[in-house]
């Protein structure tokens, strides 16, 4: 079983320094979808990156991240197309996990959103998303650098 | 010498006015209490303030010494501390739920190197400020510590849109039991709010004490003036009669001089002028006789002086003219220049007259010891129907604002007796510019 993995990114930087990031993940990204075929992801405007794929299931998942009042505004979602399945979710912040819980998909897409702050601490910050159906096994996987 | 003809200035009337009301006993005691009033009014204010301020400092050190030990402790980890970003999202939003809710606007957590471990506001995080001795001492030894945030510091740089703030120091332990310092920032604005209940609740209770005490009191206050002003009515009254007996005395005593002893003097006078133009006891005896009479019609002169003194002449039926040439014969004989102008007053009531003989005879008898006038006028003349005396002397005069001669004691008193008679008596004199009294009457 394999997830997904990114395959494009845009980005207004915060910083200067995230210019060159955002052009090497952008390679990095293109690479992979021109070696494993997988889903493309969506984009997004302003100070914020988004991140999509597939799981290793039929379920797709997004992450999305943008500045807040001083903090990162981190969304992870899961759309399955199934209603009322529940799904164990954890946010990484720099590689320890920031929050997790469960949540359950719900009509009418048959999916699940979590939102959560987290302090935007010094440097490049490392955000991940990891979402598990314990029924099905199903995961999702993704990340990002902001 | 100064003008007799100018009227007393009407500013003088008005203090006159004024000092009649001020005089009034219930307007003092209203005013009293005004003052009173006022004075609570301030002291409470600025007591309840104060009262309220240490209330909500108070208030503001359990609060923090509270939040300290119940959430920032507990969600306290060692991971907060080293820096750990997921550690500190999780108590990020821990402080955020459950601390910086109602009065706490910011937040942050010290090491002792004066490091900022953690605060809301995120852009101070890992920076490092000099910590004052009595924040160090709190993280030491413990304790809480309140006072007004000092803006200016550059690690209170982000709390200046929050305008006047109170902060609160308490020492908090991690997991690991390092001691670490806890800041809470309150808004001022509740001090100022708590300080404006703890007014609204006390001053109306201490502002309706006092109007009560006023209401209740001032009648009393009314009513015990009245009877002072009744009181003093009786003296005046008794006064009064004991000089219209001392009138009647005098009057009495001035008649039988008048009728007895001058007629005799007069008559004895005639006989010893006669007797001297009789040649008969020759030329030495007749220059004697006449030296007799001449002595004789001097103590005659002198016995009506002080005829004039002891009682006032019969003023309807002689006049005004006559009573002050009489009484200024001494001053002519001193040598001092002397103007009588006396308008008709045959209209004026007698006891009106009578008060213008007495204020003119007390003027003049104070110009004539005190003064050393060169120069006298008494004037009396009709303005409007009413009556008006100047007493003008070009002498010494005197300094008004000093404590009179007790001489001069006696126009204080006719002041009284004149502005009791519905006029007024006004005194005008500067030193080495003489005096004028001038005493006006309206026409009643």
């Amino acid at each position: 079983m394999t997830t997904t993995a990114t395959t494009s990114i845009t980005a207004t930087s915060r910083r200067r320094r995230r210019g060159g990031l955002a052009v090497a993940a952008l390679a990095t990204a293109t690479l992979a979808i021109t070696a494993t075929g997988v889903t493309p992801a969506a984009a997004g405007g302003g100070d914020e990156v988004i991140r999509r794929g597939n799981c290793s299931g039929s379920a797709d998942w997004k992450l999305k991240a943008k500045t807040d009042n001083g903090r990162i505004e981190v969304e992870g979602e899961v759309d399955s197309n199934r209603n009322g399945q529940t799904w164990k979710w954890r946010i990484r912040h720099n590689g320890n996990v920031s929050a997790r819980g469960t949540r359950s998909t719900h009509a009418p897409s048959g999916s699940f959103s979590v939102t959560r702050r987290l302090v935007d601490a010094s440097g490049t910050d490392s955000i991940g998303w990891r979402a598990r159906n314990p029924a099905s096994g199903q995961v999702c996987r993704g990340s990002l650098r902001f | 010498m100064p003008d007799p003809g100018s009227p007393p200035p009407p500013g003088a009337r008005r203090a006159d006015k004024v000092w009649h009301v001020v005089s009034n006993p219930v307007v003092q005691f209203l005013a009293a209490g005004l003052v009173a009033l006022l004075v609570v009014l301030v002291a409470s204010g600025w007591f309840s303030k104060r009262a309220a301020t240490e209330e909500a400092v108070t208030d503001a050190r359990a609060t923090t010494q509270l939040l300290g030990r119940s959430v920032v402790e507990t969600a306290l980890t060692r991971g907060v501390v080293n820096g750990n970003a997921a550690a500190v999202d999780r108590f990020d939003r821990e402080m955020i739920a459950r601390v910086l809710v109602g009065d706490v606007l910011r937040v942050k957590i010290w090491r002792r190197d004066g490091t900022i471990i953690y605060s809301d506001e995120t852009a101070l995080i890992g920076q490092r400020f000099t910590l004052d001795k009595d924040e160090v001492a709190i993280i030491d030894h413990g304790g809480t510590a309140a006072e007004v945030s000092d803006l200016s510091k550059p690690e209170n740089r982000f709390e200046q849109r929050f305008g006047r703030l109170l902060e609160v120091y308490s020492r908090v332990w991690d997991k690991g039991g390092q001691p670490l310092m806890f800041e809470a920032y309150f808004s001022y604005d509740d001090v100022s709010r708590r300080s404006a209940e703890v007014l609204h609740a006390f001053r109306p209770i201490t502002v309706a004490g006092l109007l009560i005490f006023l209401a209740v009191t001032a009648p009393l206050v009314y009513v015990l003036a009245r009877r002072l002003d009744a009181a003093a009515g009786v003296r005046e009254r008794l006064l009064l009669a004991a000089v219209e007996a001392s009138d009647v005395e005098r009057r009495r005593i001035a008649r039988d001089l008048h009728d007895g002893v001058v007629q005799d003097l007069a008559g004895t006078s005639f006989a010893l002028s006669a007797a001297a133009r009789d040649s008969s006891g020759g030329a030495e005896s007749s220059a004697r006789l006449e030296e007799l009479a001449g002595g004789v019609r001097h103590s005659l002169r002198a016995l009506r002086s002080l005829l004039v003194e002891i009682y006032p002449p019969e003023l309807q039926t002689e006049g005004l003219a006559a009573a002050f040439d009489d009484l200024l014969a001494p001053c002519i004989a001193a040598g001092i220049a002397v103007d009588v102008h006396v308008a008709e007053h045959a209209d004026v009531p007698p006891q009106v007259v009578a008060l213008v003989w007495r204020v003119g005879q007390e003027a003049v008898r104070n110009a004539q010891r005190h003064g050393r006038p060169g120069r006298l006028a008494v004037i009396v003349s009709r303005p409007d129907g009413g009556i008006r005396l100047e007493v003008v002397d070009d002498g010494v005069g005197f300094d008004l604002g000093q404590t009179p001669p007790a001489d001069h004691l006696g126009l204080r008193g006719l002041r009284d007796l004149a502005r009791d008679a519905g006029g007024s008596l006004h005194v005008a004199s500067t030193p080495g510019a003489g005096t004028r009294v001038t005493l006006e009457m309206k026409r009643s």
